[in-house]
């Protein structure tokens, strides 16, 4: 009798304990968001776009046009004068945090960079529109861009999906005379 | 008389039950307020489920083209209306220029947008098991028609 009672009340134990854990365990992580966003105070325009990764995640293999088929685009080395843009990408995974490229001229200045997991592109150009890029690419997404077996073939489904488990990342910034553009990613479904 | 009362209560039981059924895909709720050059107001407000069934009815050759050329994007509409339930509210697009503003939103289990312009203002609602009703009926169309 005694004994039963005890496993009884183990077995109470263990289904509250399980209980208690069971919502932090199964809680669906937070939603993850790609934003848009272009101002031109000039003109007073602005466009602002909120997409749930998930969603472009879902939806991304679906399409079958141009070069996009099942999540994964098509490079024609044509397309790009014969430069083997996976044999870059590849490369600048397996390398040490480095500056790569950078190329200085009279009005434009170029760096290519790898540091702390990620990709890092700087443009500056001092001409008359004063332009200034700047691109953040995770390592992660790169190794999921590369994650297909096929040589000629990135695969973007995959991007999508490692950088939907990467952090709050500022992708691209471009700010130029008039126009001021972001493309960052986060948990919060507006851009506040 | 109590007869009477239990056939009274059946049709009002049916009618209550018809209603729920009709309603229960939600309301499309279209509000255009037009500014110029004179004010019209044109506000609909009918059940979703109306929406599909009145498709079904309308000739496959009346949607021309339209059955055909979603075809092939149907993989990617239904998996974006699916994935678009799933997902909280959020605003999708919201674009500002000079005299105009344009959001398309999802709100509870509705896609909303919302046109403001000089000229007019107009607010559309739909919710999206109607709308991906109403996309399945279209592009089944292009099976049923003749050519």
């Amino acid at each position: 009798m005694r004994k039963g009672l005890q496993s009884l009340a183990a077995v109470c134990l263990s289904a509250a304990m399980v209980a208690g854990t069971a919502p932090t365990v199964l809680a669906a992580p937070a939603e993850r968001y790609l934003h848009i966003k272009v101002d031109d105070p000039s003109k007073g325009e602005s466009v602002n776009v909120n997409v749930p990764l998930s969603m472009a995640e879902k939806i991304l293999p679906t399409v079958n046009k141009g070069s996009l088929h099942n999540g994964h685009v098509t490079i024609g080395k044509a397309d790009l004068n014969d430069v083997d843009v996976r044999a870059i990408l590849d490369a600048l995974r397996t390398a040490q945090d480095n500056e790569f490229v950078a190329v200085k001229e009279k009005d434009q200045e170029v760096r290519v960079a790898k540091s702390n997991g990620n990709i890092i592109v700087h443009v500056r150009d001092s001409g008359k529109e004063g332009q200034k890029v700047d691109v953040t690419v995770p390592m992660k997404v790169v190794d999921a861009l590369l994650s297909t077996a096929k040589e000629n073939e990135l695969d973007v489904a995959a991007a999508l999906r490692a950088l939907s488990d990467a952090g709050d990342a500022l992708l691209v910034t471009v700010q130029d005379a008039t126009q001021h553009v972001r493309i960052w990613v986060d948990s919060h479904n507006t851009q506040d | 008389m109590i007869v009477l009362g239990k056939v009274a209560l059946g049709i009002a039981g049916v009618a209550a039950a018809g209603v729920g059924l009709i309603c229960s895909e939600g309301m499309i709720e279209v509000n255009m307020v037009e500014r110029q050059p004179e004010a019209h107001h044109v506000y609909v407000l009918a059940p979703a489920a109306v929406v599909p069934m009145a498709v079904h009815f309308i000739p496959s050759h009346e949607f021309g083209h339209a059955s055909a050329e979603l075809q092939p994007w149907m993989p990617t509409i239904r998996a974006a209306l699916d994935q678009l339930r799933e997902v909280d509210d959020v605003t999708l697009v919201d674009v500002t220029e000079p005299g105009q503003h344009v959001v398309v939103a999802k709100k509870g289990g509705s896609v909303v947008v919302d046109v403001n312009d000089r000229d007019e203002t107009v607010h559309v609602s739909a919710p999206i098991r109607a709308i991906s009703s109403t996309i399945e009926q279209v592009a089944a169309a292009s099976h049923d028609s003749p050519n």
